[in-house]
């Protein structure tokens, strides 16, 4: 894991003059990854997933995939990504089958992995139905064959869970993490939950107002979530305690409660002895984890 | 290689979508109006098709095709094609596929001339087969007794082919830049109608107006003598040109796609 596949540097893109939509990106995608590309809408996730399959200009910044610079060898780095950008791009009159048969050729690939694909999404029975007829799970699931069909080494799906109903969002996860896992197929996946992000990816970057304030592994995002535990404390005489533990813990008063940060077990047990033996009745004692879900808003909103 | 596969991706769009239909009726129209008046109403017709009547009808046929049919049919289908892509939110994933700009843009528009191609042959096929049938139906006809003129009807389909080179790269390039077809085919109508009211008006400038010229090389069928080419045709291919690098290269530098 210690080669990266998408790699850009100091990204900026403005749709109008004077008004950054990406201000500095430096993405770094590593290689067998799936990496959770988290955003509140508006924040730029498509604008730079459009940049990185050349939908858009790139106006400064690099960016390189596979190690190559994408601007001189944008069709070499394409036959090796397969995607999906916002709604799906199928053609209404055609059905799965005529669908991936104008990608086939284009990518050099053989007729049976067709079939292939169609099984792989659960739409090899569809027959001449054409694509205009299917639910928006099975359009959009048309839309993953066809980013599939070719094999890729890297995957960019934009919001691919968009729109689709529970299980649908269940089968889209469960196919991405088994093509991580089985083929190696590096992903770099949108989203706008947090959640959805939290069960599938192994690194995550979170962009907000068209920069990006955190990349990393997720535990280390989840180490991020425990440097911002605390511990409550209800007791029988909340000013005494205060006051006995705001010097050496750092304790608050918060809500009623006597509040400090969490640091280990063993400080949690420490602070409870110090408590009885100044004879304070403890009432409540328990160390809070901030949910990912505040992280991503206090990470998005604190920089404005 | 690659540009061949892309005009067959191309082609694997157009399967059921309207501007097969589009040529098929486009070709089949006159053919069909000719036979049914032929048939049901000989009447004076079958004195005035007795001298020559494979050229009679080929010329009836084409007057108004070229005059009208033709212009109409180059709007549509240029057109039609590039709307597949706009209408189902295609041109993404045309443009994230490993083809260059130049493969996309030249086999899209080679797609159309193929239909265009396509609704010639037609045209001609039904055109033979209704003077064969009309013949077979009313035997005073002598259709079954004259043989075609091959070299005519060669000159009247290339020299009309040529005619329509530059309306095509100009109503290409209009349905590539507008995602809403309301636009190219507006805009090709009124063209087409200005051009029929300049023809009446006898401009003397009309050959240098694109949206004519199917109706001027009809025309100029009617000469015996002079160059193959007429100074319209040269035109057209003049248009043809200029045009066709005016929407690659919009197509190329244009920031965002997709």
């Amino acid at each position: 894991m210690d080669t990266t596949i998408i790699k850009t540097a100091r990204l900026n893109f403005s749709f109008a003059k004077g008004q950054k939509t990406l201000q500095d990106v430096n993405l770094e995608v590593p290689k067998g990854s799936i990496y959770g590309f988290l955003g509140p809408n508006g924040a730029g996730k498509t604008t730079t997933l459009r940049l990185l399959l050349g939908l858009l200009k790139n106006q400064q910044g690099s960016i390189e995939i596979f190690d190559k610079d994408f601007t001189k060898s944008r069709i070499e780095v394409l036959k090796n990504v397969g995607s999906l950008i916002e709604q799906p791009s199928l053609y209404g009159h055609l059905t799965a089958t005529e669908n991936l048969q104008i990608y086939r050729r284009i990518y050099g690939v053989q007729k049976f992995r067709i079939t292939h694909v169609l099984k792989m999404v659960g739409l090899e029975g569809t027959g001449n139905k054409k694509a205009k007829q299917f639910s928006l799970g099975m359009k959009q699931r048309l839309s993953i064959a066809v980013a599939l069909l070719h094999q890729p080494e890297l995957l960019i799906l934009d919001e691919p869970t968009n729109g689709l109903d529970p299980n649908g969002i269940i089968e889209t996860r469960e196919l991405l993490k088994k093509l991580n896992k089985e083929h190696g197929v590096t992903i770099l996946v949108s989203s706008h939950i947090l959640a959805e992000i939290e069960r599938m990816a192994t690194h995550v970057g979170i962009i907000h107002k068209g920069k990006l304030l955190f990349q990393g592994t997720l535990p280390e995002l989840q180490n991020m979530k425990n440097k911002q535990s605390f511990i409550q404390i209800d007791t029988n005489n909340n000013n005494a305690a205060l006051s006995l533990l705001s010097a050496e813990y750092g304790a608050e008063s918060k809500n009623g409660y006597v509040v400090l940060p969490f640091k280990e077990k063993s400080v949690t047990a420490a602070i409870n002895r110090k408590l009885v033996e100044h004879n304070i009745e403890v009432h409540l004692l328990q160390p809070q984890q901030n949910d990912l879900e505040q992280l991503f808003i206090d990470i998005t909103s604190n920089n404005n | 290689m690659n540009f061949i596969i892309s005009t067959q991706s191309e082609l694997l769009k157009t399967k059921r979508t309207a501007s097969f239909w589009l040529s098929l009726a486009g070709a089949a129209l006159i053919p069909t109006i000719v036979f049914l008046h032929l048939t049901l109403d000989p009447g004076d017709a079958v004195k005035t098709f007795a001298a020559d009547p494979w050229k009679r009808i080929f010329f009836s046929a084409w007057q108004i095709l070229a005059a009208l049919l033709l212009p109409m049919y180059m709007i549509l289908i240029c057109t039609l094609i590039p709307q597949i892509e706009f209408k189902n939110n295609t041109w993404k994933q045309v443009f994230a596929s490993p083809q260059t700009v130049s493969n996309i843009f030249f086999s899209k528009f080679l797609t159309i001339h193929l239909m265009i191609l396509f609704c010639f042959i037609l045209f001609n096929v039904l055109l033979i087969l209704s003077g064969v049938l009309i013949n077979l139906i009313s035997p005073e006809f002598t259709f079954l007794q004259r043989s075609l003129d091959w070299e005519t009807i060669m000159r009247l389909n290339v020299k009309t082919y040529i005619s329509i080179l530059g309306i095509s790269a100009i109503q290409y390039w209009l349905s590539l830049r507008f995602k809403n077809f309301v636009a190219p085919v507006g805009v090709g109508l009124v063209l087409i109608i200005g051009g029929v009211v300049a023809m009446n008006l006898n401009w003397v400038h009309i050959y240098k107006y694109p949206y004519i010229y199917p109706f001027l090389s009809y025309d100029s069928m009617k000469k015996t003598s002079g160059p193959f080419l007429e100074n319209h045709e040269w035109n057209s291919i003049g248009y043809f040109v200029f045009f066709m690098l005016v929407g690659f290269l919009d197509m190329k530098l244009r920031k965002e796609k997709g």
